[in-house]
């Protein structure tokens, strides 16, 4: 690690302050991912500004929505009784995400904001990575790759969003709130992120000295039933191979609402509109289940090592919509 | 003479002695050891496979804050090679031209006042290098191999002839990835020198051998050098040499004037201390319709550093495994840029009998007979190869008892029999014959002023619970409470012991301790024997045991006297008697040496749709011989079958085969088992003393692992009908 | 059993390139300031600054849970965690959990149990269970092990640290020490 400044503001206007857009400045929150960037040399500011004690924290439920402060931790949010009995979806994801420790540590905001395991991004040794060093190649697409995203990457970079709760969110509609020293705005989680297929760089439109202060996550309509399937090697302690979080409502055999989100799969937590689209007014059915999963990953980009993953997320996503859905045969 | 009998203190289920240190932080690790004045250190590897360096350029790095040196192939002077030991070469010395053999060689040691700035200072040291193409695979056409390393390759009957007459064949090529021994205790050393006197905290499972080898590579008597691991993190194989960071930690300490300490990183410990390497075999089978072994062919090929080598015969244990005429068993190495491998945790039987008893599954399902049932007929009577009687050899017991446990004979035949939801489930087993070894030890036991006796060796306690069978074994010969007895190890100014590693410490070590005790015995009965003072004076040895904290008179304990007072009476401090063992000659015995053997039996389950594969339960069964303490030895059994659990489903260090850079080489990209990943294990001793070893022990460190991979494999063909070869057999395979 | 030798640790190094910090915190219910460069995290604070080499340092990346210690009540990763984010914070390691010289009922049921062999992940895994406890979590084999599962063993005792735990949860732990 190279030395740095560190500082601690009050306030939300502190920070921003202090902060003030300086490139070689970062925000620390959780720091399970700041600092472990930081340790592998991959992320080197001079001046770290500390905003875990701004009263960014708790969740308070207003209408149809829940609003979560950014410094909630995942630990907090997972066990929050509104989380507990309206999103199933997110508290799986959350509880699946990290082990209790993480948890303990890392925000929801954080959580967002979170970098990819790309071990050849994280690694500086490695010359090749347009992420890390724009222009330089992807090292990912040659070598052993099996962490990897095909939905949302090119040749320029396979980077995973390794996110679980994202892909809970993202199918949601969550909105993130956003302050900065232009003033305050909400982006639709579904518009944060950007593709790699562009600017590997770039992931998401938050600018540089903005802060994230909050989610706002709809509550899903009464009858609604949810859940989040995480497919990975270990039973717990790992990022996910493949992930499904699926929000159905479903009336009379039909299906009358479909959320999905993927996992381990995209640039970005990934969410598969065409797949809703093929649910929506069509029974719920195995077959209907599948082809949604066949529209799911169509445009699936891949490398030797993550092939697999194509037919896995057709089949994770089959098993939990059949979960969620109830349908056993 | 003789000691007391029925002592419950030896095979009892005591708790560990270093617990207490344990569970409170108090146990002192290497790296846990700060000394006055010390430096930090910090490695800069390699970014190439194979070449040259062709410019190193230091100068930023030594101008960044606290840096006190940069050590470089310019600046480190040029070194011996270590010694060979009894495991083979030591590794080449570091530093020392500008040549790169692996990706992830050090290139640099960074020394500064702080952790913090040695780390960041490394990363301004900056490297140019010419790379060359290098050699990473079996298959590269340039590549070295070294056919019978060992000259272990073997030859029984005619194995074509064998094959020609088999009513069924089975002909299977097995693939094994690299893995890495990732113990959780970063390995560091902290090195010291006053004038030529060197100590070094090291972690290492062999302070003897890192005694003997920094003397010879820094010059100096071995008598100067002090080497103390009385705590390690782990091994599992990686603490067995003296590796390169070793060196250059002591060269650094030498440079600066200064006690130096390097800890490696999480990644470093996967090129920098070994890994058991990935290999290839092939293996063919046949049987006669009656489920006869009629042939057994096991080729291996596996990778090797360019210029290092490892003991690592895949094939050898294939030879002794069943009674068999027709045998061939070849090993082949194939030299690599790679980092070096090294033995991790049941080396070369791991692998090799993932092969062979996937093979045997695979003809008991051509032949149409269970899996058990063809190994129970193939069953070694006596030594394959010798033709001599096993020291002691209760794998029939094994297997009987596993499946009685398991419940076995409830299995049906077919696969994909069984299911539960969308899990298929299934059952398969495996047997396990582990060689025997063990090397010549020194151990010295002290009778005290206060009564008690202590236990002094270099050798180690790794986690092995070596600390406690030593005491347990030392109270029992010398009729003292456990509290009395006090076990000092793993500092190279003790008596020498051999490594912590091949399961053959606590024979090797608990021998040598029970010849001290004997000839402890036999100075103090001296002493009371002409004393006319002493309640025992004139009494027969025979008629004399070790009891009550001192001597007793046979069937008169109140005819007898503590040790304390007899050291008090003679105005000594301190009694003390060195002792040694050495390994037992099998021609001499007119009987073969046995290793441990073992049976697993695993029940998995695999989801139908997703190819999650997971291991549900496990029954294991191990001839041990003589158990000392069979809490410790059960928690070495259980460690080996989930290792093998990581090994079958989860391990696989994998190399960029364009690179040679691992690709994983985190605790989060490196999967090993976690607590969610364990079921239910149950495991259950079987068998006698062994008739070898002074104390019947059979060392029971790896025989746990090896098997169980097969097992799993078995089982989940038996669940999914599908045979997986390679592992780890992750959900890829199965979908 | 040789001990380490009685050294005291090492004093904060001057960097004129560093920025300092100091900190002030409880550890193990004393006060304790820490004067260090900005990049010293929690870990190497408590283990290089404060000679309380309890905590073990198994990955350094957030990935073994060999650094588990407790600030304010929960149990966190201290490599994670600059030791000056924890200015104001009371840290709790393995050293601490004793009281009045006894064992808290975690350590001595790991010690029954032999929950562990080399012992090196070991104050990660107590201080995680004595968490656990706290949190709830130890009412099933299952959950015990899904909810520890951020404590890796390599030794793989993880049987017996199941089994250690359910012994004192069954117990009803010990509330002094919670």
């Amino acid at each position: 690690m190279r030395t740095f400044e560190y500082v601690r503001p009050d306030g939300v206007p502190g920070a921003l302050a202090a902060h003030a857009g300086d490139a070689a400045t970062a925000f620390l929150a959780g720091g399970t991912t700041q600092l472990d960037l930081m340790k592998d040399g991959v992320l080197e500011p001079a001046r770290l500004v500390d905003i875990s004690r701004l009263p960014m924290r708790g969740s308070t439920t207003t209408g149809a929505a829940l609003r979560v402060g950014a410094l909630t931790t995942m630990e907090e949010l997972a066990t929050d009784p509104t989380v507990e009995r309206r999103l199933p979806l997110v508290r799986e994801a959350l509880l699946l995400g990290a082990s209790v420790q993480l948890r303990n540590m890392a925000t929801i905001g954080g959580n967002l904001l979170q970098r990819t395991r790309c071990r050849y991004f994280r690694d500086p040794a490695v010359p090749a990575c347009n992420k890390r060093a724009p222009g330089s190649g992807c090292a990912a697409v040659t070598g052993p790759a099996r962490m990897h995203a095909i939905l949302g990457v090119s040749e320029r970079c396979i980077a995973l969003h390794a996110s679980d709760v994202a892909v809970a969110l993202v199918a949601l509609d969550a909105v993130v709130e956003i302050e900065g020293p232009g003033g305050a705005r909400r982006v639709p989680l579904t518009e944060f992120y950007l593709e790699a297929g562009g600017r590997p760089e770039v992931e998401h439109t938050l600018e540089h000295g903005e802060l994230i202060t909050g989610v706002e996550i709809p509550l899903p309509p009464e009858g609604t039933r949810s859940g989040y399937l995480k497919v990975r090697d270990r039973v717990s302690y790992e990022f996910a191979l493949t992930s499904a979080a699926v929000a159905l409502l479903i009336e009379d055999g039909v299906v009358r609402d479909a959320r999905i989100g993927l996992g381990g799969v995209g640039s970005t937590p990934w969410r598969p509109r065409a797949a809703e689209a093929v649910l929506s007014g069509a029974p719920a059915t195995p077959e209907v289940f599948r082809e949604a999963a066949d529209a799911a990953v169509a445009g699936a980009w891949t490398v030797p090592g993550t092939e697999f993953k194509v037919e896995l997320a057709r089949r994770t996503l089959v098993r939990q919509l059949r979960t969620v859905a109830e349908v056993t045969r | 003479m003789s000691t007391a009998e029925d002592l419950p203190v030896l095979g009892a289920p005591v708790d560990r002695v270093d617990g207490p240190l344990k569970v409170t932080g108090q146990a002192p690790y290497p790296s846990d050891v700060d000394l006055p004045g010390q430096a930090h250190a910090a490695l800069v590897q390699s970014t190439i496979a194979a070449g040259r360096i062709t410019d190193l350029d230091t100068t930023e790095a030594e101008k960044a804050p606290g840096v006190l040196a940069v050590l470089t192939h310019h600046t480190v002077p040029r070194l011996p090679r270590g010694p060979m030991t009894s495991l083979g070469v030591s590794p080449p010395a570091p530093l020392q031209d500008d040549r790169i053999r692996h990706h992830g060689q050090h290139v640099a040691l960074v020394v500064a006042e702080s952790r913090e700035q040695a780390t960041a200072a490394a990363r301004l040291v900056r490297v140019e290098y010419a790379p060359a193409d290098p050699v990473l695979d079996f298959d590269d056409p340039r590549a070295v191999s070294v056919d019978d390393p060992w000259g272990l390759d073997s030859h029984r009957g005619d194995v074509d002839a064998g094959l020609a007459s088999a009513d069924v064949t089975v002909d299977a090529v097995y693939t094994t990835p690299d893995n890495t021994n990732n113990p959780l205790g970063l390995f560091s050393t902290l090195a010291a020198w006053e004038g030529e006197r060197l100590t070094v905290y090291d972690a290492t499972q062999w302070p003897a051998m890192v005694r003997e080898t920094l003397a010879e590579v820094f010059g100096v008597p071995e008598v100067s050098v002090r080497v103390l691991s009385p705590f390690l993190g782990g091994g599992f194989g990686a603490g067995l040499r003296a590796w390169p960071h070793v060196i250059l930690a002591v060269q650094a300490a030498r440079d600066v004037g200064r006690p130096v300490k390097l800890v490696l990183t999480r990644p470093q410990m996967f090129t920098s201390v070994g890994h058991r390497p990935k290999g290839v075999q092939r293996v063919r089978l046949g049987a006669t319709a009656d489920a006869t072994l009629v042939a057994i062919e096991h080729h291996s090929t596996s990778l090797l550093a360019v210029e290092d080598d490892d003991y690592e015969p895949f094939a050898a244990g294939s030879a002794v495994a069943y009674a068999c005429p027709h045998v061939v068993t070849a090993d082949r190495q194939v030299r690599a840029n790679v980092p070096a491998p090294v033995s991790m945790r049941a080396p070369a039987h791991a692998q090799g009998n993932f092969a062979l008893e996937s093979a045997m599954d695979e003809l008991a399902c051509a032949l149409d007979v269970d899996p058990l049932e063809l190994r129970l007929r193939n069953h070694a009577d006596v030594h394959p190869a010798l033709g001599l009687p096993w020291s002691s050899n209760a794998l029939r017991e094994c297997y009987a008892v596993g499946a009685e446990r398991f419940g076995w004979s409830r299995r049906p035949a077919r696969p994909r029999s069984r299911r539960d939801g969308h899990w298929l489930v299934g059952q398969g087993m495996a047997g396990v014959s582990y060689p025997w070894y063990q090397a010549p030890s020194l151990a010295r036991v002290t009778v005290t002023a206060d009564g008690g006796a202590t236990v002094a060796s270099s050798g180690m306690d790794i986690g092995t619970g070596t600390y406690t069978v030593l005491t347990q074994l030392c109270a029992h010969l010398l009729g003292l409470p456990l509290e009395q007895v006090r076990s000092d190890l793993g500092d190279s100014d003790l008596p020498e012991a051999p490594q912590a590693g091949g399961s053959g410490l606590t024979s090797a070590l608990g021998s040598a301790v029970a010849d001290a005790c004997e000839r402890l015995l036999g100075a103090l009965l001296e002493l009371v024997r002409d004393d006319p003072e002493s309640p025992l004076h004139g009494s027969d040895p025979e008629d004399v045991v070790a009891a009550g904290g001192g001597l007793r008179r046979r069937g008169d304990p109140g005819r007898g006297e503590t040790y304390a007072a007899i050291l008090a009476r003679h105005g000594r401090p301190q009694l003390g008697a060195d002792g040694a063992s050495t390994p037992a000659q099998p021609t001499e015995l007119g009987m073969a040496l046995a290793g441990a053997f073992g049976a697993h039996f695993a029940e998995v389950r695999v989801d139908e749709d997703l190819g999650l594969v997971r291991v549900s339960r496990v029954t294991t069964v191990i001839d041990g011989g003589r158990i000392l303490n069979e809490k410790t030895a059960r928690s070495q059994v259980i460690g080996g079958v989930i290792g093998g659990i990581g090994m079958a489903v989860f391990e696989d260090t994998i190399t960029d085969p364009t690179t040679g850079r691992i690709a994983n080489a985190t605790f989060g990209d490196y999967l090993v088992p976690v607590h969610a990943d364990v079921p239910d294990l149950d495991v259950t001793f079987v068998g006698e003393p062994d008739r070898a070893s002074a104390l019947g022990v059979k060392g029971v460190g790896e025989v746990g692992l090896v098997g169980v991979a097969a097992a799993i494999a078995n089982a989940v063909h038996h669940a999914t009908g599908v045979r997986v070869r390679s592992l780890p057999i992750t959900l890829d395979a199965l979908l | 059993m040789t001990s380490t030798p009685d050294v005291p640790p090492a004093p904060p190094q001057s960097d004129p390139g560093a920025a300092e910090i100091t900190t002030a915190f409880t550890v193990n219910g004393t006060p304790r300031t820490v004067g260090a460069d900005t990049r010293v995290t929690l870990l190497d604070a408590l283990r290089d600054r404060l000679g309380l080499t309890g905590t073990k340092k198994g990955c350094d990346q957030g990935a073994c849970g060999a650094c588990t210690v407790h600030v304010d009540g929960r149990r966190v990763l201290a490599c994670l965690m600059l030791a000056a984010q924890c200015d104001g914070r009371e840290v709790t390691t393995i050293e601490g959990l004793s009281r009045e010289g006894r064992p808290h009922p975690m350590q001595d049921a790991f010690v029954r149990h032999d929950g562990f062999q080399c012992g090196y992940c070991t104050p990660g895994q107590i201080m995680s269970a004595v968490a656990l406890l706290r949190e709830g979590r130890a009412g099933t084999d299952e959950d015990i092990r899904e909810f520890m599962s951020g404590n890796l063993c390599r030794c793989a005792a993880y049987p017996n640290v199941v089994a250690a735990i359910k012994d004192v949860a069954r117990e009803g732990g010990d509330h002094a020490h919670l």
